[in-house]
């Protein structure tokens, strides 16, 4: 029961961090100023690299390979939230979207920091300083964006509109909520949206966006339990594109 | 639209009279200049510019703009603007007799001293002066040096300019030593190509 409470928490958390990095990693290239072309592609580099470090403490769980489990699993067995996958469309989404994730991740990790697994405690002390870089990044923008011009604003607004209840996606809960608290592996999502939610109307404070009334929102959730949007398969089509071709080949 | 290509969108109209107009600004974000320390204990290196809309945005996009790469323990960012450049001494002279020494009043501040030992090298960071101006800057951090010490140039940047990285802070680079796919040499492509071509002819 503790161990299959610990392999849901540590698959949600790896797909997450692999799907958003692989949906960042979609902007190199195409960034809006270079400086942030180069700095969007490494954080998305370090998610992927979240998402290895915890796809190797499955496998020493007993789970298939890092790269058995990344690639070549199909869309319903991944545990990412919704948010996460969705397409990049505009650049004022995607960062509204790394705001949103980055916060929550942050929060997530600091409280994984006295988590009884110690191996995943380790990995939050180790990755803490990449994501304060995250969302030092994530808040700066969103300062600079929510405060700049009638457009910035107004572009910020509508995206955060739409993220929100996606975002709320992130929260939805685990049916072993209560084995991870009783552990001490982690304290709950409810615990990490209330300091999420308040995280982010302190940042959103600072600018003037609105925050959309909490209570109106619905969240959209099932990416959990792997019903995904449409979004999903084909891009896990396209990350594991090159490896199905010869799935023996070294790199 | 004339074309698709933006440098044919760029070319002026030709032929139509009309009154001298002012060149118009670029739509360009300003300069910032970053400095870098490689290594606790080891000076703080100009490396380049980044653009940026202001000085906390500088400073995140610094960040993986110059040091997602090898090894870093610090960074900060100042306004090129803030930056103020002495004249340049011809290698081998002493830029030092090139100042104005002459001491204006005023309220003193605290003013950072970088220093260029020859021409193609980077501006190091070599430490900070109470001054009233940064002319005034510069001519006290002759002190710093130690006798004989060869500099051509200096500037000086007010502290209270600069975006430095906090204590708190200095855990970006935590996991930066371990990111070696991040530089090209880590895939030893000319070792792969040698093996492949070995393998199949």
């Amino acid at each position: 029961m503790e161990n299959e409470a610990l392999i849901e928490l540590l698959y949600k958390m790896a797909d997450d961090q692999l799907i958003l990095g692989h949906r960042n990693s979609e902007w190199t290239g195409f960034g809006p100023l270079l400086e942030e072309d180069i700095a969007f592609s490494s954080m998305a580099q370090d998610k992927v690299g979240h998402s290895q470090a915890l796809y190797t403490l499955l496998h020493s769980l007993g789970e298939q390979a890092p790269d058995t489990i990344a690639f070549l699993r199909s869309a319903e067995k991944f545990h990412n939230c919704i948010l996460v996958e969705l397409p990049n469309g505009e650049y004022d989404f995607s960062l509204v979207r790394h705001f949103l994730y980055d916060t929550a991740e942050m929060i997530r990790f600091e409280m994984l920091r006295d988590s009884s697994f110690v191996p995943l405690a380790q990995l939050a002390r180790k990755i803490h300083g990449e994501l304060r870089y995250h969302t030092l990044h994530a808040n700066t923008w969103i300062k600079q964006l929510g405060s700049a011009t009638e457009e910035s604003i107004s572009r910020l607004q509508h995206a955060m509109s739409f993220a929100l209840p996606y975002a709320l996606g992130i929260f939805e809960a685990s049916p072993y909520e209560q084995t991870l608290i009783d552990t001490g592996v982690f304290a709950g999502e409810r615990q990490l949206q209330e300091r999420w939610m308040a995280k982010v109307a302190e940042v959103l404070a600072s600018t003037q966006l609105q925050l959309p009334e909490w209570s109106l929102q619905q969240a959209v959730l099932g990416g959990r339990g792997g019903r995904h949007s449409e979004h999903l398969a084909p891009l896990l089509n396209e990350m594991s594109e090159v490896l199905r071709i010869d799935p023996s080949a070294t790199w | 639209m004339k074309s698709l290509d933006p440098r044919v969108e760029r070319l002026p109209e030709i032929g139509i009279p009309e009154q001298p107009q002012s060149k118009p600004p670029l739509d360009q974000f300003g300069t910032f200049e970053v400095f870098v320390q490689p290594k606790e204990g080891k000076p703080f290196q100009h490396e380049g510019a980044v653009h940026a809309p202001n000085l906390e945005m500088a400073y995140v996009l610094a960040k993986e703009t110059f040091t997602r790469r090898f090894v870093c323990t610090s960074l900060f960012v100042v306004l090129t603007q803030h930056v103020a450049v002495s004249p340049f001494a011809d290698q081998g002279e002493h830029v030092f007799t090139l100042l104005n020494k002459a001491s204006a009043g005023g309220t003193q501040e605290s003013y950072e001293i970088f220093a260029l030992a020859k021409r193609g090298k980077q501006h190091t960071h070599v430490g900070k002066v109470q001054a009233t101006s940064a002319q005034a800057a510069m001519a006290q951090a002759e002190s710093l040096f130690a006798a004989g010490a060869v500099v051509i140039n200096l500037w000086a940047a007010r502290t209270r300019d600069i975006r430095f990285t906090s204590t708190e802070e200095k855990d970006f680079w935590t996991t930066l030593p371990e990111k070696k796919f991040r530089d090209a040499s880590d895939y030893k492509g000319g070792d792969k190509l040698k093996e492949f071509l070995e393998r199949t002819t």
